[in-house]
């Protein structure tokens, strides 16, 4: 019997990289960073810090054998500064010594000079500067300048949506061990390990097929090891490959928060035009990413943002413009929704406007213009088995939105000091990489003399529960126990070439790989069964361990057939490689069908505020769900919660604070506050099933999508702010943290 | 040489007095189930047992676990209540990426054992310390209630 993950960390028996022995010999690496935000290195001192016992070497820029960048987009993403540091935290040495508190004193003792240069921190001071990623991208639907003709109401505005820090527990880890013949096994906490493989191939001036990358299982991620496990495993296995000695690098919690990037700040113009009836006419808006000091993976980031910039809504005149702009912060990353969730509140803000400009609850007007079958997105793609109506009808029959509203309404009537409110928030989520490419996956499945079975595929295990999900569809592809089947670690020499684990579809396109690898050996299985059985193999199936032939039980078994299988030498292992059908892009026209399906959904939240301290409650949070037929229901719902808290600490609690020089305030979890069991609202999911055949077995795509019901949470407490104060005029910034809405609650008409 | 009591056994360290529980417990007797999270007792994550109290052993010096029973998530199925909440944490399906789930264990099960029938705010005043980032809070709640016997009721 093979335990799942679930059972393992209950007993706090599941191994993560920091919980491996350590091997005779290891060595520990610490960066030495970048301590100012923008400058040029004019010396570096290595004396006093080579001096420390225990220091093994140092490693800098000049000692990198191969191309010293660890980016997909632009030069500047380098491994270790050379001439110009461009954030703090930026790192431009590596201390390795014997133990990692030797190596952390030894790294602040390297001095190193600077000259000092401009620095730029927020996003529209960098456009103002010129300072960019890439040239803008337009998306347009329509024609916005003449709409604005025929509407009723137009109104305009900004949108501020904060970073986010990942938190991940398990901080960015990596071992790297030497082999023989120039070989490296390296143990990473990445989402990407086959980036991870490459990139080090590439620094250490190899070939890919030197270097093993090997995880096990992430300690939350949330996209926060998407791109930025790759630096620190390289830094391990440069210091590895140079030294012939085992090397750990662990970041601890505040360096972890300080060096590394977050959720994307945005900055965005809004302006939206409406008939009288509320429906939406035009739409235009700008937004001005912060993208940190180099690429990563910003400008995907971008994309995303314009391809979600009309949410759940059709809107026939739309234009969409996407600025990333580069300031010298850490490079900030992927975080769940990847751009998607900005573009949901700037749309929430326009709308929530317009709905004050016209007297009437924004739900009027989310309502009036959900998505209907057919209806194009943005970039043309046309809405396909749409559920924006169906999942905000059930919403509000299943769970009784209209009393709920009036309890409300009369509370907020019997109380002075407490103010209630309920906000809505449809969300659609297009489901596969933007990047065309990066849809394929393979799977390895072996299935063994003893009837068990092992299954290695690309994706890695975070807490999303795939592992699991590809254990279900294996089962039920062959036939078998689920209990036979042990899903490996995500290996490099097992997969090649494997896309992160990220955009939600890790399940998706792994999941529909291992189906196939197992339909490959189900396919030889049946003729062995066939002759056993006396049929033709087309007759055999099978069902719960047993062949059958003609869906009737026969005397043979999954143990035996395999038996049969190996001694008439019958392949029991297969490869298969999947890649998503009909998706496309072309980015010269903005037109394509980028997605192979959306995920749909409504929330209601609900949240009460005292009205004398600021302090507030997300007291309830109901949902209804597009989930597919689900492979795993439980897992599913604890994507939607844990994706519902998440979201509603960015857009409450979590405020991401810098000082004047580019340096982290928020460096811990004393300053930067996140949900906790307090915090957490009751949350109630009901899935609105149904076939989906662009994924496999119907399932659906869930772990990005529910994080954006959090944006609810940001505007009920708008909405219970002005019961309060009917004056105050929001100006959408979000994190709503108490400070802010005490503000609110006393700020004058203005 | 320092002698702790964990998990029922005697077990001697070399290692100066003021050196953090958890790392003895991590590298030195390769008790890894408790978890190196913050550093800082902010997650919650090193929770363990010091004669039953919930005690974060990244800031408790070993100095502070002699004489004391130290129990860590290696042990805890051998408490009935420890036992218990590994039960109803599986039927629930509570952990994620598992990370902080040890630490939730030996929390929970701290509390129970103190209080058997723990209100809404005695399950917030217990684990509002113990940091979850993948959200697994609802499931948590709804564990240490199915443990008690409780009823799952809406927050008031």
């Amino acid at each position: 019997m093979h335990a799942n993950d679930t059972d393992l960390h209950a007993q706090g028996a599941s191994t993560f990289i920091d919980d491996m022995p350590e091997p005779a010999g290891l060595l520990h690496a610490c960066p030495v960073v970048s301590g100012i935000a923008h400058g040029l290195i004019e010396s570096i001192d290595l004396n006093d810090a080579l001096a420390c016992p225990g220091v093994v070497a140092i490693l800098l820029a000049r000692d990198i054998p191969g191309c010293n960048n660890i980016g997909n987009v632009e030069a500047g993403e380098v491994l270790l500064a050379e001439q110009e540091v461009v954030y703090q935290g930026q790192p431009v040495a590596v201390v390795v010594a014997e133990s990692d508190a030797v190596a952390r004193r030894a790294a602040g003792l390297v001095r190193i000079c600077y000259k000092e240069l401009p620095a730029v921190f927020d996003a529209r001071a960098a456009h103002a500067q010129g300072l960019h990623i890439a040239p803008p991208r337009i998306f347009s639907l329509g024609d916005v300048d003449q709409a604005w003709k025929d509407c009723d109401v137009i109104v305009e505005g900004s949108a501020v949506s904060g970073a986010q820090e990942h938190v991940y527990l398990e901080t960015q880890v990596a071992v790297a061990y030497p082999l023989e013949n120039e070989g490296l096994k390296v143990f990473s906490a990445t989402q990407s390990p086959g980036m991870v493989q490459r990139v080090i191939a590439r620094v250490l001036d190899c070939a890919m097929n030197r270097v093993e990358v090997d995880v096990l299982r992430l300690g939350g991620a949330f996209g926060g090891k998407e791109e930025q496990a790759t630096g620190w495993a390289a830094m391990a296995a440069l210091a590895a490959g140079r030294l012939q000695k085992p090397v750990k690098i662990r970041m601890n919690q505040g360096e972890d928060m300080r060096w590394t990037g977050k959720r994307h700040p945005y900055d965005s113009d809004f302006k939206i035009g409406l008939d009288k009836t509320g429906r939406i006419l035009a739409y235009e808006v700008c937004f001005y990413q912060n993208a940190g000091a180099v690429a990563d993976l910003s400008l995907a980031i971008l994309e995303r943002t314009l391809f979600h910039a009309g949410n759940s809504y059709f809107i026939p005149n739309v234009r969409a413009t996407a600025i990333s702009c580069r300031t010298h912060l850490p490079p900030n990353t992927a975080f769940r929704g990847f751009g998607g969730p900005q573009a949901m509140f700037a749309l929430e803000a326009a709308i929530f406007k317009a709905a004050a400009a016209m007297h009437v609850d924004p739900a009027h007007i989310q309502r009036r213009n959900l998505l209907q079958e057919g209806q194009p997105f943005p970039y043309g793609m046309p809405a396909e088995n749409c559920r924006a109506q169906r999942c905000w009808q059930q919403l509000h029959d299943r769970f009784d939105l209209p009393r709920r509203q009036q309890a409300i309404d009369n509370f907020n009537a019997g109380h002075s000091l407490e103010k209630k409110a309920l906000a809505l928030m449809p969300i659609c989520f297009g489901i596969s990489f933007t990047a065309t490419f990066l849809n394929q996956a393979s799977a390895l499945v072996h299935v063994y003399a003893d009837g068990s079975v092992s299954v290695s595929c690309g994706a890695v295990e975070m807490g999303q529960g795939v592992k699991e999900k590809i254990r279900h569809v294996a089962a039920r592809t062959l036939g078998i126990d689920k209990a036979r089947i042990k899903v490996e670690s995500t290996n490099t020499a097992r997969i090649a070439n494997m896309s992160p684990t990220a955009a939600s579809v890790g399940s998706d396109l792994n999941g529909q790989a291992t189906l196939l690898a197992c339909q490959r050996i189900l396919q030889g299985l049946k003729t062995v069964a066939a002759r056993l059985a006396g049929g033709e193999p087309e007759q055999i199936s099978i069902e719960q361990e047993q062949v059958c032939l003609d869906g009737r039980p026969t005397a043979t078994g999954w143990n035996k057939l395999v038996s049969e299988a190996y001694l008439s030498r019958t392949p029991l292992s297969a490869h298969a490689h999947y890649a998503t059908p009909k998706v496309f892009f072309d980015r010269s026209t903005e037109r394509g069908r980028p997605f192979a399906y959306h995920v749909y959904g409504c929330a209601a939240v609900e949240v009460a505020v005292d009205c004398l301290r600021g302090t507030y409650r997300v007291t309830d949070v109901s949902i209804v769900h597009d989930g597919g037929r689900s492979l795993a229901p439980d897992i599913d719902r604890g994507q939607v919660e844990g994706g519902v808290v998440q979201g509603l600490g960015w857009m409450t609690l979590e405020e991401v604070r810098h000082d004047g020089q580019g340096r982290l305030l928020t460096d811990s979890l004393t300053a930067y506050k996140i949900p906790d069991l307090y915090f957490a609202p009751d949350i109630a999911v009901e899935f609105l099933d149904g076939d989906n055949p662009a994924a496999v077995m119907h399932s659906k795509a869930v772990g990005e999508p529910p994080l954006m019901y959090g944006i609810g949470g940001y505007f009920a407490l708008v909405k219970a702010i002005r019961a309060f104060n009917p004056d105050w005029q929001p100006g959408f910034s979000a994190p709503m943290t108490p400070e802010k809405v005490l503000l609110a609650l006393y700020e004058c008409g203005c | 040489m320092t002698t702790l009591n964990i998990n029922g056994k005697p077990h001697q360290v070399d290692l100066p007095a003021d050196t953090p529980l958890l790392w003895a417990l991590r590298d030195h007797l390769g008790l890894t189930g408790t978890k190196f999270g913050c550093g800082m007792a902010l997650c919650g994550a090193c929770t363990v047992h010091l004669d039953g109290e919930p005690t974060r052993a990244c800031v408790t010096p070993i100095s502070a676990a002699i004489d004391k029973k130290i129990v860590t998530i290696e042990a805890i199925d051998q408490d009935a209540t420890g036992k218990k909440v590994q039960e109803a944490w599986l039927a629930l399906g509570v952990p994620q990426c598992g990370y902080c789930q040890p630490g939730q264990v030996m929390a929970a099960t701290a509390l129970l054992k103190q209080k058997p029938q723990p209100t809404d705010a005695d399950i917030d005043a217990a684990m509002s310390g113990n940091i979850c980032r993948c959200g697994t809070y609802p499931r948590i709640r709804a564990a240490i209630k199915q443990v008690a016997g409780l009823k799952k009721e809406t927050k008031s």
